[in-house]
């Protein structure tokens, strides 16, 4: 260290004091910076507007909400581009992205955030509905793998409802006087993992597990569940979401990875189940965009044989994820018919 | 991905050596003097960077361990309300890497490598961290150090969501993030951990300053490690070794990040290394040649080679060497300049 011993005569000869006089304010020592007052998020009190008006968070909200962008500033497809667009730092990184022009932006500044918000009403009710229908996806595909004896293969898709969603939608089911029902998948985690011996004891449990995400799904209104343009938000998630799944589950041309192909495999099958149900409605009101998504969710169904992936995929990424982008765009037909 | 790399810490200690060396005189010849005298050291404390034998890119990463090495992410840099801010933009992404001739391995990773970005800040920087899930599991980035609960990131992010993780840099020292969520040795062994690393206000002296972190990879989810790597490649270091000056000081970076295995050690050939425990003092403590790290444990190592020529580094544990935690420093000569 001769260098620094040079280095530090030199500053001894300066002398201290000037040193101190002349250190930069932000060089204080750390014991100034107060953690207390720092650690709220600088980004606060930034956009914390004077409007009184709900702010849409651009990072989060569903095109619904979006639209209320687009009507505004009567932008064409403006909601699309806001969520192609993600994620944001900031909210005039609209204007930077070149999502909107400085012009439009100042029009729409006191309604954007990218700050977490509560979400309310429609945006609220899919998201919860989402994250309830991800679950119901892992614990089809793991009742298949039950039947199938495979406790192994099983045990992850009983884990991911608790570890992946159950933190997410806790606030929620708590609001909405859901029971807990945390205790019972984990239960019947415990039971899978040590080997799923006692069948009789898994189907119940397994039993008690699915009906608790039912009734959780069916706290919301029966009418709101049978509406096509709610219903079509949720399959949307669920098929985005089956998407990177699939993705995630091949390499090499192989299906590599089970548990991701299982996975998506749930996810499409509620997504599937969820259709069903809004049939009729789609007959009537949008039989076009039926005719389209009938189709393609069909012709998509059929990358997932079986639970036990096949040696080849039947599909490629690709074109799963060009079958899933068909059926969003049709969605997006019936949901915002303009 | 957005990314300014700022000017080595070398730049800003020659800053400061100027600054100071103007004060130190009030004019004339007595400045010029300090002034050619302080740039004298500069220039002979000044930190030579050897280039590398190979950076051709690997396919399916666009890094390269050798790239990753010294490749430290200062964020895109802004001053909010008088404070540094530090903006990282992360994506969980999905991507395939070959770890060797029979394993293509699917990788969780923040864009596109594993490890991910080596984020780096000074003491007291604000830090924004804007994370984009898109990976189809629910993800999340926890990192060590000092922050209130909020920002903690154990909460699961759904694919397709955003969480800002925003807090202090504090306390200064060698730090890591890495995904919590359940199972977390799957989600840190699919790649999802970087380091992170808090410079103390009062710099450290001048070094060729390098990352390197020890993963392992179960490539047939039996839950124990076949594969072990130095950033994220097996073996790439033996193949490939870190071209480094004689007499020349190293400062090591080391995270262990091995899931199932419960610790390793880390063993340099042929030399002693100081220790500098998470990197929380300003100056290391001990000496040795072997060191003990839990998963997750990191400590700052410094050195420098005496003799040229080629020398090892791996854990201990050999098995968990040969499988591929291994590589290799060459030592090269200085020159008489
Ligand atoms: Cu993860």
């Amino acid at each position: 260290m001769f260098n620094l011993r040079v280095f530090s005569l030199l500053v001894s000869a300066v002398g201290l004091s000037t040193l101190m006089a002349c250190g930069e304010t932000q060089d204080s020592p750390s014991a100034s910076v107060s953690p207390s007052a720092s650690s709220t998020a600088m980004s606060s009190g930034m956009n914390h507007s004077a409007t009184g008006k709900k702010q849409i968070n651009i990072n989060g909200a569903i095109l619904s909400e979006l639209d209320k962008l687009e009507a505004k500033l009567a932008v064409p497809g403006l909601s699309n581009k806001i969520q192609a667009s993600r994620p944001y730092g900031k909210t005039d990184e609209l204007v930077s992205k070149k999502v909107i022009t400085q012009a439009q932006f100042d029009q729409v500044k006191d309604m954007v955030t990218i700050e977490d918000i509560q979400l309310t009403g429609e945006a609220k009710d899919v998201d919860y509905m989402t994250k309830l229908g991800l679950m119901k996806g892992h614990m089809l595909v793991a009742k298949e793998l039950l039947d199938l004896k495979k406790p192994d293969q099983a045990e992850p898709h009983i884990g991911h409802p608790v570890e992946e969603i159950y933190a997410d939608v806790e606030g929620q089911l708590n609001e909405r006087k859901v029971k807990e029902f945390k205790t019972s998948l984990i239960a019947l985690q415990d039971l899978v993992k040590a080997g799923a011996k006692d069948t009789a004891k898994v189907d119940t449990e397994f039993k008690i597990s699915v009906q608790s995400v039912e009734g959780a799904i069916a706290n919301l209104p029966d009418t709101q569940r049978k509406d096509p343009k709610f219903v079509l938000q949720v399959i949307n998630g669920l098929l985005d979401t089956a998407n990177s799944e699939y993705g995630a589950a091949i390499a090499d041309g192989k299906i590599s990875q089970a548990i991701e192909y299982q996975d998506s495999r749930g996810f499409v099958a509620y997504a599937n189940d969820l259709y069903k149900g809004i049939t009729p409605a789609m007959q009537k009101d949008s039989p076009d965009a039926h005719k389209a998504i009938t189709s393609a969710m069909a012709d998509l169904t059929k990358a997932w044989p079986a639970p036990i992936p096949p040696a080849a995929p039947v599909k490629t990424t690709d074109a799963v994820s060009k079958l899933i982008k068909d059926i969003e765009m049709n969605t997006q037909k019936s949901i915002n018919p303009s | 991905m957005s990314k300014s790399v700022e000017p080595e810490k070398l730049a800003s200690s020659r800053r400061q050596i100027l600054k100071w060396g103007l004060l130190a005189g009030v004019g004339g010849a007595g400045t010029l003097a300090a002034f050619s005298q302080l740039e004298k050291i500069k220039l002979r404390s000044s930190v030579t960077v050897l280039p590398s034998t190979h950076t051709g890119a690997i396919s399916g990463q666009a890094s390269t361990p050798l790239t990753m090495l010294r490749d430290f992410d200062y964020g895109t840099v802004t001053q909010e309300k008088g404070r540094t801010v530090r903006e990282f933009r992360v994506e969980a992404q999905t991507s395939t890497i070959k770890l060797d001739n029979a394993h293509t391995f699917i990788t969780w990773n923040l864009n596109g490598r594993v490890p991910g970005p080596t984020f780096r800040a000074t003491e007291g920087d604000r830090i924004r961290v804007i994370f984009y899930n898109r990976a189809g599991h629910s993800h999340s980035l926890h990192f060590h150090g000092v922050h209130p609960a909020e920002m903690d990131g154990v909460k699961p992010i759904r694919n397709g969501k955003i969480m800002i993780y925003e807090f202090d840099a504090e306390p200064f020292g060698v730090q890591l993030y890495h995904c919590h969520v359940a199972p977390v040795t799957r989600h840190i062994g699919k790649g999802l951990y970087g380091m992170f690393i808090i410079d103390p206000k009062d710099l450290r002296p001048p070094a060729d300053e390098m990352m390197l972190i020890m993963a392992g990879y179960d490539v047939n989810d039996d839950k124990k490690n076949e594969l072990y790597a130095f950033n994220g490649l097996p073996h790439y270091y033996m193949h490939h070794p870190i071209a480094i000056q004689q007499n020349q000081l190293i400062r090591l970076y080391v995270l262990n990040m091995i899931e199932f295995d419960a610790a390793v050690t880390f063993h340099l050939h042929a030399n002693m290394f100081k220790v500098n425990r998470a990197g929380r003092s300003p100056q290391p403590s001990e000496e040795t040649d072997v060191i003990t790290m839990g998963t997750a444990e990191r400590h700052i190592l410094e050195f420098s080679y005496r003799y040229p020529g080629k020398y090892m580094f791996h854990p201990h544990q050999d098995a968990i060497a040969e499988a591929g935690c291994m590589g290799l420093f060459d030592v090269v000569e200085s020159t008489k300049t």
